[in-house]
Formats: structure tokens, sequence, C-alpha cells
């Protein structure tokens, strides 16, 4: 998403010091380095480490970040060179003197990055666009999502809602997530790309 | 043709159960931790970046591989040049000069040393985790950028 002016509004306030803005973005984007972390195997402790370097990094980063648009991809490239380097350390401690191999193993090649950073922007914007419906298509989607998914007898309960108005009501909710502002600009990015291709 | 992950309902309830379920694999002190990191931004000083790590530079470039680590911190008026060692961290500043050298951490009290005429200073302490430095003096408050050791 080239220019999504959430990203913009958010790293131009936390640049002047606002720290909602702040917490805003590290919300944002945490799962993103989390995840990374946990793709290279790395211990918690090592986890919380790298997450810190990462944050620090950013707040100065913040001042000269020219497109804020490409935050993503600094941040997934800065956390997984942290993780390298942490492995690097966590491989010395081990072994003073083992080849760097790790290096080549773990860092997927160019496509497996971009289709990576691809699938978070999608997830990001699914999230943004989830916490902007309205708490009833929330809570019916949340329910779908739940590891047994009730019955539609027991969610009509629940909701106060009739059966038969469950299954229109859930198409009815997918379609207000995708026209949420955040979703419906990534859509539209996709869709003209792949028409491009 | 299959149909974009947009257009079809399951594929987009499915993609966002794994977007909600990636946002709550995070642990919440995870995230608070990174919230709180905000109180390191600083206003004033003018950031020295990494300009050269020995650990990165191309082993034909190297003097010694088992040499010190030595680190270069760069802004358009000063250098830092750092070289860290079994248990302290060497510096100098480039123009040379009297100056505060206080290092941070993300842990510690911040320590201060003051630098000789020639701009050189040494820490007796290696830091384990993230640190960084703050040069001050009458014309200048430079800092360098995170590192780890």
């Amino acid at each position: 998403m080239r220019d999504d002016p959430t990203v913009v509004a958010m790293v131009t306030k936390a640049r002047g010091g606002d720290r909602d803005a702040w917490n805003q973005i590290v919300e944002r984007y945490a799962p993103l380095v989390w995840r990374i972390c946990r793709a290279h195997r790395l211990s918690r402790l090592d986890t919380d480490d790298v997450g810190q370097t990462v944050w620090l990094s950013l707040i100065e980063h913040l001042r000269d970040i020219r497109d804020p648009a490409a935050l993503p991809g600094w941040i997934a490239a800065t956390t997984r060179n942290e993780c390298l380097r942490s492995i690097r350390v966590a491989q010395q401690r081990v072994h003073a003197e083992l080849p760097l191999e790790f290096e080549l193993a773990t860092d997927g090649g160019f496509d497996e990055l971009e289709a990576e950073q691809d699938r978070e922007e999608r997830y990001i914007a699914l999230r943004d666009a989830f916490a902007q419906l309205g708490e009833r298509c929330r809570e019916l989607l949340a329910m779908q999502f739940q590891e047994a998914s009730p019955p539609y007898r027991e969610i009509g309960v629940r909701l106060g809602m009739k059966v038969g108005a469950i299954g229109p009501t859930r198409l009815r909710c997918l379609e207000k997530l995708r026209q949420c502002p955040a979703l419906a600009r990534l859509i539209e990015a996709e869709r003209k790309a792949a028409e491009g291709k | 043709m299959a149909r974009n992950w947009w257009d079809d309902d399951n594929q987009i309830a499915a993609m966002l159960d794994e977007a909600l379920r990636e946002e709550r694999a995070v642990p919440r002190d995870f995230v608070e931790a990174g919230k709180t990191a905000f109180i390191w931004r600083s206003i004033d000083a003018e950031l020295a970046a990494l300009v050269y790590d020995s650990h990165h530079a191309p082993v034909t470039t190297r003097t010694d591989t088992a040499a010190i680590r030595a680190l270069t911190f760069a802004t358009a008026h000063l250098t830092i040049e750092l070289e860290i060692a079994q248990d302290s961290l060497i510096g100098q500043l480039v123009p040379p000069g009297v100056a505060e050298v206080e290092l941070q951490t993300r842990v510690d009290n911040p320590v201060t040393v003051t630098t000789d005429e020639l701009g050189c200073f040494t820490i007796r302490h290696r830091p384990t985790g993230a640190f960084r430095l703050r040069c001050r003096n009458s014309t200048a408050d430079v800092l360098t950028s995170w590192i780890t050791l």
C-alpha cells in the first residue's frame, strides 16, 4: 500500500511526539515483529531483545523516514537483521568458530520476502477493517472463528437473532468489511495489479 | 480461473480469522514493552549513524580477524571512533576536544565520562544489551544509533 494515509498520519504524529500515535504503530506492527522472530526460532528472551532494538531504532528512524508507507518493509527488514544478529551471537556463545551458514539457510529469496510482506499487509488491513466494524458484526464473525464454531441456533440465541437472519447478516458484515477504507484500498490495489498481469 | 481472495466470502473470512489469530498470539507484555520504548525519543540531539563496523567489514580488509571490534559513528560534524574491549569501551571524538560522553542502556543508569583534550575516553563497562552514546560539549549534542554487541 504505497500511500496509506493511516500510516502517514501515524508516523507524522509520532514524530511530533504523540505517544498515542506511537502506541498505535507498535500495536499495528508488533505481530509482524513477533512472527519474524518466531520464524527464526528465537527464544522468548532473544525475541524481547530483538523487539526492543527494532522499536528503539524505529523511534530514531521516524525522524528521517521519507516515505511512511515503506514502514512495514523497513520494520520487517530491521527485524530480520536483528534476528540474524541474535542467532550469530548465540552461535558464538556455543561454538566460537561455527561458520555463519545460518544466514543463507534462513533467508528466503526475494520472492519469499515479498510474499510475506504482501501477506502481512493484508493481515494489517483486515485487522484495521475488522476494528471498524460495528460490535454486532464483530461478535458474529468472531463466533464463527472459534475452534468449535457454535451452531446457528446457539449464535441466534446469544446475539438475539433469528436463525434465518444469521447467514445473510454474516454476508452483509463481510461486505462491510470489504468496504472499510483500510481494506478497500488494498483490494483496489491488488485488483489493479492482478489485471495488469 | 480462481476467484480473488477478496471476492470469496469464505476465503476472506478465513483470512480475517488468521489475521486475528496472529494478533492474539502476540503476548501483551511484548507489545507493552514496545510502547514504553518511546521514552527514549530524543529531540535535541543530532543523530550519528553507524558508518563502519569491523564485524561487517569484508574479511580481506580486516587487519586481524580476532581483533577488537571497532565501530565508527558519524554526523556531518563529528565522528566517534569506538573500540569494544573485554570489559570497557574505548573511544575518540574527531575533531578532538573535551566533551561529556554518556553511555545509555535500557536498564542501567547512564554512565558519564569526560574526554581528554584529544577527545579520548574510556568507559569501564561493557554493556550486554542495546546501548548508545551521547556526546555533548558547548557546541554539539550528538547521539549514536542503538547498537547491541
